[in-house]
């Protein structure tokens, strides 16, 4: 590309950083508010029960409570909907998963509420729980849950756009399988008749959780007019608005949610399951409510990735050529319906050419915590599945296992699995860009040492997309400087980026440009942050804005300077005759025109607005550099690698940061993170020392490599989302690599020594 | 429990809590003296999001009880930049890119400074071990070691 840009493309340091490196950014728990309380959970001790008996009258009683409340003192509040978590505030004499809140005391301070917690007395009678995927698919299984009806999918919709699938309910559906769906094209059977090569394995995923740093927190406060204000750690102040309207039974007007910084989300954050209990509480107070769940309880019970089980069946010809894929996907909702399950079927058999397909997607619900998005939701499961299968295709063949991807990989008018077509992507350009990397380049450097085994693996992965209408405003102020308003939720830099768009627009230096996202009353609309939309959706908003307003500059120039509006350019701060830089209007002069008393300039005030942009995959392929112990099973990553397709990368240092955020979750989910109940549906590692997400000495440096394959109309610039991709296959390449390096393989994630030991045959399985 | 009065000094500054004795010290220093630059990721020592210096030492705060700050010179995140004038590593974190949510930032900077104050040329491997204790979810670290590393060589 020969266009030079003086803002976009550009490596631009964030530029709320010196708030975030002193201290100074201000999270939900950082708040204190007059009159505020304090609120604490009472949380269920059994996956599967029914509440028999519930007195709270000790807790009442208790010095410094102000309040406790059971579901029994909420039903006035709440439209009920038992299908739906959000509205499950209590659980309403059945617990569906352990850790379930079943009563909150609310008190002056944090610590007494947390005390009066154990003078609750809650009498229990256990019921069959239902905990293992599988299990959970027979028919003369117990059931997990009562409610189920009016089930809210809108999560699955905020991630990515889907065509409807192909919806089969037959009346022997089993009682815990909530959604069932085919899709196919061509005759797998033949072609599996006619394969020179069949592969069929089955995989399982771990639940995994989100592992944000800052924990589930919300604050909110009700005044007399009925009026609430929230701040709460979110990944879509909107969507917390509509939430708390539908839960509380008041309009949208009713409910103002400030920004306050996220620490982390990743998915978790989507719904505002740290605002609902404080908001309904706050209700019945008329006082402002703080609510932040501890660390275990967050990792106990709110919203983690599911589990999942995935059958291939995998047919080739001898040259290479992919010629039927078979799947079977089953997805664990946990207690509340709701999993990423279209979107993984759908990714499972959309990386590769397969004239012939056949998915079978189901969801089942489990008497576990509900299930929540994480980055790309179900993705790292769907990718660890086909990837490995094509890896041992590989194998089976006798084939480079680079080579043959690069010769199965979709293209422009390919079909997904769902039956639409691609549009332009960039996956065969990423599977070239990779031999470049220095990662392809020293792959077979350093032998393996004192009896450890070194083996490189790798994987294709993408994410389709999400996408929704957003809408931005671009002001100019009385000094010359520019403020620009959005509604969504800054999570990795978008503002920064935002200001580079309206740098580049408007010709004006990005120290003149302050980007804020408003509060709900106030923000121009914009979705959740989420779906890796944010910056390619609400930033063509801001591009639009921007171009609003320099239109108008350009129309008070152009009568100032009697020219005609194309013969002038905006450049350095001023707007001028092209070709005659004498001939110019500085954004001072017009800002103080446009908001000076008396003046007859109207306010320089740029709107851009848009509906969901044309869709953008992105892909990459990630490589993992092991060193695996045989003896002990232990694995130590030495290099890692993400090549992706990003469109454009409008702030390239941001891109990168968020690839190898994005790369280090992923090799986690490989080979460290995983939650282990027992076989009651106790969580067993409920703390960040046992739930063990990847430290700085876990990981290499992880290197990335950005390949640009614009889509006009899909982000500014031809942006692609960032975000989600690079979790998609880097725990999928870390198995690879370790069966590259010890010759066995590891068939559920995460890799564990154990694992690895049992499939060496070291340890039973 | 009943509330006593503790001392402590913190960024130089001498303050007087009233506070029940099994209070943690960083929920002292965030929620009576107003500090909040220092965060709780856990609770439980696991996280390094709480991390400040006790007489220079980075410590998780949260494991410790409010006494244990008395008679101690505490430095937390604010009291990190000098004069208005940002430390080396501050400035590389922003400069670097080596931030994203920001929530371990401030433990992550304690850290990472007493990592330089005590040994300025630390090797690659000796960084991550500085900065281990110190859960990032947001960066997989690479800009975050590269950022030590930068300031590292400007003061060579
Ligand atoms: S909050 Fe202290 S280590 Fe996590
Ligand atoms: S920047 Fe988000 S956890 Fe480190």
């Amino acid at each position: 590309m020969t266009t030079t840009y003086r803002s976009v493309h550009q490596r631009q340091p964030r530029l709320e950083g010196a708030a975030k490196v002193t201290g100074g950014t201000v999270y939900t728990a950082d708040l204190r508010l007059h009159r505020m309380v304090h609120a604490k959970a009472l949380r269920a001790p059994y996956a599967h029960a029914l509440i028999k008996r519930l007195d709270v009258s000790k807790a009442r009683a208790y010095p410094g409570v102000v309040g406790v409340f059971t579901a029994a003192d909420l039903p006035q509040h709440l439209p009920r909907d038992g299908a739906n978590r959000l509205h499950t505030v209590l659980a309403d004499k059945e617990v569906m998963y352990y850790g379930q809140p079943v009563a909150a005391v609310v008190a002056d301070e944090a610590s007494v509420a947390e005390e009066a917690l154990d003078l609750i007395e809650v009498e229990y009678q256990e019921l069959p729980a239902v905990l293992d995927i599988l299990d959970a698919l027979k028919q003369d299984a117990p059931p997990v849950r009562h409610s189920m009806a009016g089930i809210d999918r809108s999560e699955l919709a905020a991630h990515t756009t889907l065509a409807a699938a192909d919806e089969q309910t037959t009346e022997k559906t089993p009682p815990n399988v909530t959604h069932r769906m085919v899709w196919s094209r061509g005759d797998v059977e033949r072609a599996f008749k006619e394969a020179d090569v069949v592969v069929e394995r089955s995989f399982r995923a771990s639940w995994t959780h989100q592992g944000y740093i800052e924990p589930m927190s919300g604050i909110v406060d009700c005044d007399r007019n009925g009026d609430y204000t929230v701040w709460t750690s979110t990944q879509g102040d909107f969507t917390t608005r509509e939430g708390l309207a539908k839960v509380l039974g008041v309009p949208e007007t009713k409910v103002r949610v400030n920004f306050v910084e996220m620490g982390g989300g990743f998915g978790a954050k989507i719904q505002p399951f740290g605002a609902v209990l404080p908001a309904i509480i706050a209700r019945i107070l008329r006082r402002p409510v703080k609510y932040i769940f501890s660390r275990s309880e967050d990792l106990r019970s709110a919203d983690p990735s599911s589990q999942a089980y995935i059958e291939t069946k995998l047919a080739a010809k001898k040259d290479g050529a992919f010629t039927a894929f078979k799947a079977r996907a089953v997805y664990d909702s946990g207690s509340f319906p709701g999993s990423p399950l279209m979107a993984g079927a759908n990714l499972l058999g959309a990386y590769y050419k397969f004239p012939n397909l056949e998915i079978e997607g189901l969801e089942v619900i489990t008497n576990r915590v509900s299930q929540g998005a994480l980055r790309a939701p179900g993705t790292p499961q769907a990718t660890f599945a086909i990837e490995s299968t094509v890896d041992i295709m590989a194998k089976e063949l006798g084939m480079d296992p680079l080579e043959l991807r690069i010769k199965n990989a979709v293209t422009q008018g390919d079909l997904m699995p769902n039956g639409r077509a691609f549009s332009k992507i960039g996956l065969v350009e990423v599977l070239q860009r990779f031999k470049e990397t220095s990662f392809w380049k020293n792959r077979n450097g350093k032998p393996s040492a004192n009896g450890k085994k070194v083996g490189v693996g790798f994987a294709v992965g993408g994410w389709l997309g999400g996408g929704s209408p957003s809408s931005a405003s671009v002001e100019l102020n009385a000094d010359g400087t520019v403020s620009v308003m959005v509604g969504a939720n800054d999570v990795t830099g978008t503002n920064t980026s935002f200001a580079q768009i309206v740098s580049e627009a408007l010709g004006l230096p990005i120290e003149r440009i302050n980007v804020k996202t408003g509060d709900t009353s106030l923000a121009p609309y914009a979705g959740v942050s989420a779906g890796s939309k944010t910056l390619r959706t609400v930033g063509l908003s801001v591009q639009r804005a921007a171009q609003d307003a320099l239109d108008q500059m350009f129309k008070i120039v152009s009568e100032r300077l009697e020219c005609s509006s194309e013969d002038l350019e905006s450049v350095d701060g001023q707007i001028r005759v092209k070709g005659s830089p004498e001939k110019a209007i500085t954004f001072e002069l017009l800002g103080t025109m446009s908001t000076g008393f008396g003046s007859p300039t109207p306010v320089i005030l740029g709107r851009g607005n848009v509906g969901t942009p044309a869709a953008a995959p992105g892909f990459t392929i990630q490589g993992a550099k092991v060193e695996v112990d045989p003896e002990t099973g232990e694995v130590n990553i030495l290099d890692a690698v993400c090549v992706q397709d990003v469109g454009f990368a409008i702030n390239p240092l941001s891109v990168e940061g968020q690839i190898q955020g994005g790369v280090a979750q992923s090799l986690g989910l490989g080979f460290s993170e995983e939650m282990v109940w027992d076989d009651k549906g106790v969580l067993r590692n409920p703390t960040l020392l046992d739930y063990r997400i990847p430290t700085a000495l876990d990981l290499p440096r992880i290197e990335t490599a950005l390949v640009e394959v614009p889509v006009e109309g899909a982000g500014p610039y031809g942006a692609k989302g960032v975000g989600e991709p690079p979790i998609a296959a880097g725990a999928a390449a870390l198995v690879n690599a370790v069966s590259d390096a010890v010759g066995a393989r590891v068939y559920t994630l995460p890799a564990t020594s154990e694992r690895i030991l049992a499939a060496l045959g070291k340890l039973p399985g | 429990m009943a509330k006593q009065i503790f001392r402590l000094k913190v960024n130089g500054d001498n303050y007087e809590v009233f506070v029940e004795p099994n209070r943690c010290l960083h929920e002292v220093i965030r929620d009576e003296i107003g500090l909040t630059g220092t965060k709780e990721g856990c609770g439980t020592g696991d996280c390094g999001a709480c991390t400040l210096w006790i007489n220079g030492a980075p410590v998780t705060s949260c494991l410790m009880l409010v006494g244990e700050g008395e008679g101690a010179e505490v430095t937390t995140i604010e009291g990190l930049a000098r004069d208005g004038e940002l430390h080396p590593v501050q400035k590389a974190f922003i400069q670097h890119g080596a931030l994203q949510c920001g929530f371990c930032i401030p433990g992550m900077i304690m850290s990472a400074a007493a990592l330089l104050r005590d040994n300025p040329h630390p090797s690659e491997l000796e960084i991550r071990q500085g900065i281990a204790g110190n859960l990032c979810r947001c960066t997989g670290y690479t800009k975050i070691v590269e950022a030590i590393e930068a300031v590292a060589a400007g003061s060579r």
